[in-house]
């Protein structure tokens, strides 16, 4: 009984139903949207924009890489990974289930900060927006509000 | 032991769960991580130096401008935008090979403007032909420093800069702004647009090698591997 009460416990504390289920689909739509790009900027393909060639000058823009690694990659294993936290609950040790909320916590905090900073590339220095980039931007800000109600601090024990 | 809520149960577990410790160590390394990313992305391309060229240049019957010898066995007839990463990546495999296949006389490495990407295309393949104007080395020199003012991205291509650009490299300003100015070399790019379009051109880089079309740059091994093939098997 006090097992079953334990599980109840967990669900509780990380992705009450539709949180979790939102940030699992956000995350496949980061991965179908980052894949699209890393793809374009691997095969030097051309980015589907509408009427506008701004998404192209954006993507072949030096500021597209890091270090060799397309930007989009990183945002691609970024998304990967958030969408295997969704996942893990009830597969891996409880003591370490308690710490996934603080990993998609984590990782999307990183991906809000360096979409930001991208986008403010995008504004004040490429003067191109690629929409996206904004989607994506979109997509992990979401991702990343949606995991601050998990982020219960236990109260302090005994 | 009577169920009175879950707080009773939490204290009875060892974990300590999430604290606040951990989320500030947490965002600490989140902040720490992005600000890396941001100045890896951060070392780009200071302005460099313009280099005086070492290779024969000069302009081609349909006026097209050339490196290299025109009696080099191997052509290349390279499409380019200049405000394309893939060219800017092309043009440097290029520089590299350039002692190696240019000079040499194996290579000759002939430009034409594919200025699709954006307005600012247009304008910069302008200017370029505008230095052209004053001699196939000038449009060189103008080329590399177009391609090596990438970093800063579209405000590289403003007109003040062109002209700027115009000046570092020892062009008459006069000529080259009244010829930016006047839009002159407007309908010359257009028509070099369409041709290239005519010739299939989609993106770029596309170019040719002895008439063999090569869509995107390649990295520079694969570039010399190519070039050392055509140049065994004569073609």
């Amino acid at each position: 009984m006090r097992e079953a009460r334990r599980d109840e416990i967990h669900y509780a504390r990380f992705g009450a139903g539709w949180r979790l289920w939102s940030m699992r689909l956000l995350s496949l739509a980061g991965i179908g949207v980052s894949s699209y790009l890393t793809w374009a900027h691997l095969a030097g393909q051309s980015v589907a924009c509408g009427q506008s060639q701004d998404c192209d000058i954006v993507q072949q823009s030096v500021y597209s890489e890091v270090a060799g690694i397309p930007v989009a990659l990183i945002g691609l294993a970024a998304y990967i990974i958030l969408f295997l936290l969704t996942l893990v609950r009830g597969h891996i040790p409880e003591d370490l289930e308690d710490y996934v909320p603080l990993a998609v916590f984590g990782v999307s905090l990183i991906g809000v900060l360096y979409s930001f900073y991208l986008t403010y590339l995008e504004l004040y220095i490429i003067y191109a927006i690629c929409r996206w980039c904004v989607t994506s931007a979109i997509i992990i800000t979401a991702i990343f509000l949606l995991s601050l109600p998990d982020l219960k601090v236990a109260p302090s024990s005994t | 032991m009577t169920t009175t809520g879950k707080k009773q149960r939490r204290s009875g577990r060892q974990r300590t769960g999430i604290t606040t410790t951990h989320i500030l160590i947490v965002a600490g390394a989140a902040i720490l991580a992005v600000g890396l990313l941001v100045i890896l992305n951060m070392n780009r391309s200071q302005t460099q130096p313009v280099t005086a060229l070492t290779y024969e240049t000069g302009l081609t019957a349909d006026g097209e401008p050339y490196k290299g010898s025109p009696d080099a066995p191997l052509r290349i007839v390279e499409y380019s935008d200049f405000l394309c990463g893939h060219c800017a990546d092309f043009a440097a495999s290029l520089d590299v090979l350039g002692p190696e296949y240019i000079e040499t006389g194996k290579v000759q490495v002939i430009f034409r403007n594919f200025a699709f990407l954006a307005p600012e295309s247009s304008q910069a393949a302008q200017a370029a032909e505008c230095a052209l104007d004053q001699g196939a080395d000038r449009f060189w020199l103008y080329h590399n420093l177009l391609f090596a003012e990438r970093g800063t991205g579209l405000p590289a291509y403003s007109k003040p800069r062109l002209k700027t650009y115009a000046k570092q490299i020892g062009l008459d300003t006069a000529a080259f702004n009244q010829c930016l100015d006047s839009g002159a070399k407007k309908e010359e790019v257009q028509s070099d647009l369409d041709e290239g379009r005519a010739q299939g051109v989609q993106a770029t880089p596309t170019w040719f090698l002895n008439g063999e079309v090569v869509r995107g740059a390649l990295p520079e091994s694969e570039l010399r591997d190519l070039l050392q093939r055509r140049l065994l098997q004569g073609s």
